[in-house]
């Protein structure tokens, strides 16, 4: 099994939206870990110029995983975020 | 929704009643109760209808759109900044982002003013409730108006010397095709995305109530203890717009309310061209202008803001000339 990196992006400081959408996955994160899935967390700024040069523009919050951006402009659920680290983690 | 329909069709008051006149019968404690009640009983539904629309637009906008092409070309990105603003931004965290992001990529501070500016004036929230409470030629006019002034913006501020430098100083790289191949967006089911809008606009409603509703206190008290002389001497006329653009932009309250207020005013006797005038005046707002300082420089700021104070203040009084409202 190999680690599966999440960066949330969005700015700094964080918008209301963005922090709901960290605790998600925060959460979903700490289900995983109990089954054995390393997950690497991030919280990157929006507005840095490496996410824009890496990304492109972005509507927060967004998710990428493992480098690619999954979710954006939109909190996710926390089944769906598990589901999409289970994914990219197989 | 039906029976929003039926309003619709009956062209039931989906706006407050009360006659500024109306509250001198109040004494000073039953003032804020009084135009509480008076909102919330008939404006509720504009409310309702308002912040349900804004949820929906939010989620089912591609918002691929935009960061596919905003990075492409000048003209792409003015179009894009001016006609997809009014879309993305109910929601004032993703605003500042953008601007930033729009900045970096191709499209350059041109496009990037012009969404800013856009944004405010234009927004599904504000439109809806600016033609409900006070009309929807005003509304259309406001579009329209500040459609222009964004742009215009957006294109001197790209021509001078400390816009240029700005943009060189954030330009990463022209090639934003790398960009696009780190963005796979997952769509969750459709009615997953129907609750997730109900739930953005009840989280939209729960940031801008509060502030609506001590803004409604405010406006109360205002409308109640104004003389309307005052406005009428005040709020006319060619000063009446110059003041009404100086006001509406230091002034310049939480979402909704400037609407509210411009309401009340215009009740008091304001002219329509002040009016528009005094909503023109929000986008450069000062805590607005904070956010964008910290990306861009002062001298940018002030620019922008001049530009929309002068545009307010010309379309204010073409306005006026034109419907004969001055």
């Amino acid at each position: 099994m190999k680690e599966v990196k999440v960066e949330i992006i969005g700015p700094e400081p964080a918008c209301v939206r963005c922090q709901t959408a960290k605790k998600i996955v925060e959460k979903a994160v700490e289900k995983l870990e109990r089954d054995g899935i390393i997950v690497k967390m991030d919280k990157v700024n929006i507005i840095s110029k490496d996410v824009v040069s890496k990304y492109g523009v972005l509507v927060s919050p967004a998710i990428a995983v493992n480098g690619t951006v999954k979710i954006m402009g939109r909190v996710p659920r926390e089944e769906e975020i598990e589901r999409l680290i289970r994914e990219t983690a197989k | 929704m039906g029976y929003l329909i039926y309003t619709r069709v009956n062209a039931y008051s989906l706006a407050p009643t009360l006659e500024p006149e109306d509250f001198s019968k109040f004494s000073w404690y039953e003032i804020p109760f009084q135009y509480l009640w008076d909102y919330f009983s008939h404006a509720w539904i504009c409310l309702l209808f308002a912040f349900t629309a804004a949820g929906l637009v939010y989620e089912f906008i591609p918002k691929e759109v935009i960061t596919k092409y905003m990075g492409s070309n000048k003209v792409a990105g003015y179009a894009l900044g001016a006609g997809l603003a009014p879309f993305f931004t109910v929601c004032s965290c993703t605003m500042v982002p953008l601007f930033a992001g729009i900045l970096y990529t191709g499209a350059g501070i041109g496009p990037a003013i012009t969404f800013l500016l856009m944004a405010p004036a234009a927004n599904i929230l504000t439109i809806l409730i600016t033609g409900e409470f006070l009309s929807w030629e005003i509304a259309i006019v406001r579009i329209l108006v500040s459609l222009a002034a964004a742009v215009l913006a957006g294109v001197i501020i790209s021509r001078t010397p400390w816009g240029k430098a700005i943009e060189k100083e954030h330009q990463i790289n022209q090639n934003t095709s790398v960009a696009q191949q780190t963005i796979e967006l997952v769509k969750p089911p459709l009615d997953e995305r129907l609750i997730s809008a109900l739930k953005f606009g009840g989280y939209l409603a729960k940031q801008i109530m509060p502030y609506f509703i001590i803004g409604l206190i405010v406006v109360g008290y205002v409308t109640a203890y104004t003389p309307p002389e005052l406005i009428k001497g005040y709020l006319t006329g060619i000063v009446g717009v110059l003041l009404a653009s100086v006001i509406g932009g230091p002034l310049y309250t939480p979402t909704l309310v400037e609407i509210v207020l411009g309401r009340s005013l215009l009740q008091l006797g304001m002219s329509k061209a002040a009016l528009l005038s005094w909503l023109m005046g929000q986008p450069y707002d000062i805590p607005n202008m904070m956010a964008v300082s910290r990306i861009v420089r002062w001298k940018v700021v002030l620019t922008y803001a001049l530009i929309v104070w002068l545009c307010s203040v010309t379309f204010g009084l073409l306005y006026g000339i034109i419907t004969g409202s001055l």
